[in-house]
């Protein structure tokens, strides 16, 4: 160990410190393990997987793209989402209460489909109007992602968003 | 260095061809890559001290990420720090939204050490040597719960099981690979302090940080 001297030994060696970062690993393998929950949920994911609708990637999010101004204000009650995908975006507002989320969203352009909120194992579906707005209400916290069917017009274009956490 | 593949270390491309083979549908490749990367997905949401609901959450739309982005991942090989950062990311943003957010703190964190696991290999722990074990392993926790943020963000990523690439913990920290040997060093240090029941009120004496770089002669990547 080519060291300075000077100070007492509180230098380790490298298998030392990987010692204790074993150590470390069994203590929060025992402690805080992956939930087995979560392991088991993480399996049925693949599940959602879609192989006939386009991703609507997430392009904004008020809550990553806000600036520090605005977070000192404390907690912020409504969240506004943006996801697009080729022709279509999608902008969704969340609001929230300890419990639950309101959805408002818009499809623009406008276009007659029905959209369906994923979230946790189930599924709701709501009706768009003539300017391509939709609402939801008590939908459960958690990871939601929202599936739009296809255009009568265009066949074959539907879309599904990227999934958030609200 | 063993070649195996059996503890965790394996190669890259095995992690691009278990994406490839989900990707065209194979279940078992799936739950293969969240076996292998569930461990390090949980630990950037705990790193960053989140409660329990919303680390479930950042963990399942992590997962649920994933599997829209199959087929659109730039470096398939990478799966695990595309993880990472995706994770980060979530985390981020419910650490910002307090959706069901409370910080936890140590008191929390220490109890939560409590909550059983039923992992095979603990069937094997009941003799008197597991005991004198589990002492330890409270300390150890107690003492790695009082670590400054930082040191306890990147140790509780390195310490995930199967222990993760530097890639990937420079991913979830979104920090250099190059710092993450050093820091590693420094942060282990403070934990053998805590440890020896030397806490911060020794800070008085200086450190000798300036030295650090002398003793990393090597670091594998």
């Amino acid at each position: 160990m080519k060291m300075t001297e000077g100070e007492e030994m509180n230098v380790h060696s490298e298998r030392e410190d990987a010692e204790l970062e074993e150590e470390l690993r069994r203590a929060a393998a025992r402690f805080d393990p992956v939930p087995g929950e979560l392991l088991r949920a993480a399996i049925e994911a693949f599940t959602w997987r879609t192989i006939d609708a386009e991703l609507a990637e997430l392009v904004f999010d008020s809550l990553a793209d806000q600036d520090e101004m605005s977070l000192v204000r404390g907690p912020q009650q409504r969240r506004m989402l943006s996801f697009e995908a080729g022709g279509l975006t999608i902008d969704l507002e969340v609001t929230r209460t300890s419990s639950s989320r309101g959805l408002v969203g818009q499809l623009i352009p406008a276009r007659q489909a029905s959209v369906e909120i994923r979230v946790g194992a189930s599924v709701v579906t709501v009706d768009v109007d003539e300017l391509g707005r939709f609402r939801a209400e008590a939908v459960p916290a958690g990871p939601m992602s929202l599936r739009c069917s296809a255009a009568p017009a265009e066949p074959g274009t539907a879309v599904v968003t990227d999934w958030v956490s609200i | 260095m063993g070649a195996g593949d059996e503890d965790g270390d394996v190669a890259d491309f095995e992690a691009s061809d278990l994406v490839t083979a989900a990707l065209r549908g194979d279940k078992a490749s799936w739950e293969a890559l969240v076996y292998r990367y569930s461990g390090l997905v949980w630990s950037v949401a705990r790193g960053y001290r989140l409660s329990s609901a919303d680390s479930a959450d950042v963990f399942q739309t992590t997962w649920l990420r994933l599997v829209e982005h199959l087929g659109r991942l730039s470096d398939p090989g990478q799966v695990g720090a595309w993880l990472a950062t995706t994770a980060r990311h979530e985390a981020l943003r419910i650490a910002r939204g307090v959706t069901r957010t409370v910080l936890a703190d140590d008191a929390t964190l220490a109890a939560l050490g409590h909550v059983d696991d039923r992992s095979p290999e603990r069937a094997a722990l009941e003799a008197e040597q597991a005991r004198l074990d589990a002492v330890r392993a409270d300390d150890l926790w107690r003492a790695f719960g009082g670590l400054p943020a930082r040191c306890r963000e990147l140790l509780r990523l390195l310490v995930a099981s199967p222990p993760p690439s530097y890639l990937e913990v420079a991913a979830a920290l979104d920090m250099p690979v190059g710092s993450i040997g050093p820091t590693r060093a420094r942060c282990l240090r403070r934990l053998r302090d805590r440890l020896a029941g030397d806490g911060p009120d020794t800070a008085s004496r200086p450190h000798g940080d300036v030295s650090d770089t002398a003793s990393r002669t090597h670091e594998d990547d």
